[in-house]
């Protein structure tokens, strides 16, 4: 949920999920997943790296409603 | 399947940790010629505290204003880190690198100047007696650090995470790892090794109830604190819990952008509380505002709130930009929160607690002298994961004068250490054991266990009973470690950051206990001893692993000439 992967958009290159500094993001098959949502930091490193601009940031409930 | 291949490899420098610290050590030794190995938990170029960028870098530039010089800048480190700081090690690894760590920023490709007006433009807070915080655009600093690191021709281990330090006779021989992504095992011998695995993390109970919602980063949870103690390694700092104020909702850093740039606390009775706490106020020194904070919610004046209300448009601008420096996603979460640039009373709340260091000017960690060894021949430390480096200005010109000396032993080492194999063979068993287990306890719940244990018990005031009923409890959660099971390698890697924060905590306890003082409230704040004692305290409190595995202490005092 953190990071949201526009699958339309995205050309499965991999970079987000190499860079990943909480190993969140991983290739699963030919497409990017965002295995452990739960455990985003929100840092934006994989938002800024996406050579397509295929990464939107998301914040949950829990954090947008205290 | 490679889960438990073998790789073997020797070097001559090895850098535990590629954040900000442990890069410059990887380049400083490259820049010496030797061969250098980085290992790096995620991928160096976005792993560690500065991952989505940073906002600022401390420094006296001597530009001629009477607060810009280096006696004004070790008065001022004297009275914010006082007992935490040995200055002698602060002015080799800190003060006497500092303008080469600049320019290397600016070198590499990093501008920290105003583009506007090309100098640079510095920020006052956080209890210093200038405007001494160069503001700039970081977001790109760890990925132009990676580069150069490669650039030098440095070998990277990215995925894998260090477990177990090698030993031979005394002195630094090794360590092992395994890839967290294909189960691969590393085993390392090195001349040389600098530890740079920051802070620990996800001790304590966060905001949201989400232990990666936190400040620091997430992925530094005490890992070679952990193995560097099982190995004989000093520790010092460790009793330090440390706090800050962050927007309600989302544990991000921009305590000095807000401060720098002229925004103030108030309660919920309108009132600016800082200067109750501290004479100077929003300006500072973090641990006045924090206890300050803490103090007017207690007494029911909360919620508190950032005022920038009276900020001019151009610097509320400004601060929204180098927010973003800070934390790529803040801007877009304030603006999502409903925050617009004009009225603006930005809610914040005392962030979750935190094992590390109780200044911006000192760290906690693996014990160094002025060469930036530990008391392990061969292994030196740098960055959070030391107690003497932290924060981006001291990581980068502490984290090269790391690398410098790392450099230097392992020129003058002719022969590598061997490494016991039945040793290796255990500690591959012991790491890879987890992932055998059909059924058992989760790394969530253990580590919740911990979470709860510490936050009541030392999170962040305590007591002598406090205090050892948290070890009491810490100690008997030694038994449920054989029942961790992990169904991935995912989880393998979590199930070990669990088990080293759980070990880490006990560390914390047992020199919290040691410390019968109070110092820099509210990051070590003994109910049961509610004043500083300079007299029997200022110093460090040193842990140390006994002969029977048990945790000791020893004070070590420093002085101040200043």
């Amino acid at each position: 949920m953190p990071p949201v992967i526009d699958q339309e958009k995205c050309t499965a290159c991999g970079v987000c999920g190499e860079i990943c500094p909480l190993d969140v993001i991983h290739m699963e098959g030919k497409e990017m997943e965002v295995r452990y949502p739960d455990e985003c930091w929100h840092c934006g490193a994989c938002r800024q790296d996406c050579p397509v601009g295929a990464i939107t940031i998301e914040f949950p409930w829990i954090m947008l409603g205290v | 399947m490679k889960t438990g291949e073998v790789h073997q490899i020797d070097t001559d420098v090895a850098v535990i940790g590629g954040g900000t610290a442990g890069l410059n050590s990887a380049m400083a030794a490259a820049e010496r010629g030797l061969k250098v190995l980085v290992v790096e938990k995620a991928m160096i170029d976005r792993s560690g505290a500065i991952a989505g960028g940073i906002d600022h870098f401390h420094a006296y530039l001597e530009e001629g204003a009477p607060w810009d010089t280096r006696e004004s800048w070790l008065r001022y480190v004297a009275s914010v880190s006082r007992g935490g700081t040995n200055m002698k090690v602060h002015e080799a690894v800190y003060c006497d690198e500092r303008m080469a760590a600049i320019e290397r920023i600016e070198r590499i490709g990093i501008s920290m100047r105003d583009p506007g007006t090309g100098k640079f433009y510095r920020t006052q807070a956080l209890g210093q007696p200038g405007p001494m915080a160069i503001n700039f655009n970081g977001k790109r600093l760890k990925p132009t650090m990676a580069r150069e690191v490669r650039r030098l021709g440095c070998q990277v281990l990215d995925r894998v995470q260090v477990t177990h330090l090698c030993v031979h006779e005394g002195e630094f021989a090794g360590f092992t790892g395994f890839n967290v992504r294909t189960g691969e095992l590393y085993q390392v011998r090195a001349k040389a090794a600098v530890i740079a695995t920051g802070n620990t993390n996800r001790m304590f109970k966060a905001q949201t109830g989400n232990p990666f919602n936190i400040w620091y980063c997430p992925a530094a949870t005490g890992d070679l604190h952990r193995a560097a103690f099982d190995a004989g390694v000093e520790l010092a700092n460790m009793e330090y819990v440390r706090l800050t104020i962050v927007p309600k909702g989302f544990s991000a850093p921009g305590f000095n952008a807000f401060f720098g740039m002229g925004a103030y606390l108030v309660n919920s009775l309108g009132e600016r509380f800082a200067e109750r706490y501290h004479p100077m106020g929003d300006r500072g020194p973090r641990s006045a505002i924090i206890w300050g904070a803490l103090q007017e919610v207690r007494a029911g004046r909360g919620p508190l709130y950032m005022d920038c209300r009276h900020l001019t448009r151009s610097d509320r601008e400004r601060l929204f930009t180098t927010l973003g420096y800070d934390k790529d996603t803040l801007p877009d979460f304030l603006i999502k929160k409903g925050y617009n640039l004009e009225g603006t009373m930005i809610e914040m709340t005392v962030s979750e607690p935190m094992q590390a260091r109780p200044s911006e000017q000192c760290g906690s960690g693996a014990k160094i002298e002025e060469r930036c060894a530990s008391n392990l021949p061969g292994l030196f430390a740098a960055g959070d994961a030391s107690d003497q480096m932290g924060c981006l200005h001291i990581c980068v010109a502490g984290g090269y004068a790391a690398g410098k000396a790392a450099a230097g032993y392992a020129e003058k080492t002719k022969r590598l250490h061997p490494v016991d194999a039945k040793e290796r063979a255990a500690e591959k068993e012991r790491v890879l054991k987890p992932l055998n287990r059909k059924h058992g306890l989760s790394y969530r719940e253990f580590e919740d266990t911990v979470r709860i244990i510490t936050t009541d018990h030392f999170g962040p005031m305590k007591t002598e009973t406090s205090l050892k009923g948290a070890l009491e409890k810490l100690n008997r959660l030694d038994g449920a470690i054989s029942d961790l099971k992990a169904d991935n390698l995912h989880e393998l890697m979590r199930v070990h950051e669990a088990v080293n924060i759980q070990h880490v905590a006990k560390i914390t306890a047992t020199a919290a206990l040691a410390r019968k003082e109070t110092r820099f409230p509210p990051y070590h704040y003994r109910t049961d001893y509610p004043e500083r004692d300079d007299k029997n305290f200022c110093g460090l409190i040193v842990v140390k692993k006994s002969s029977d595995g048990a945790i000791s202490t020893r004070f070590e005092p420093l002085t101040y000439d200043i």
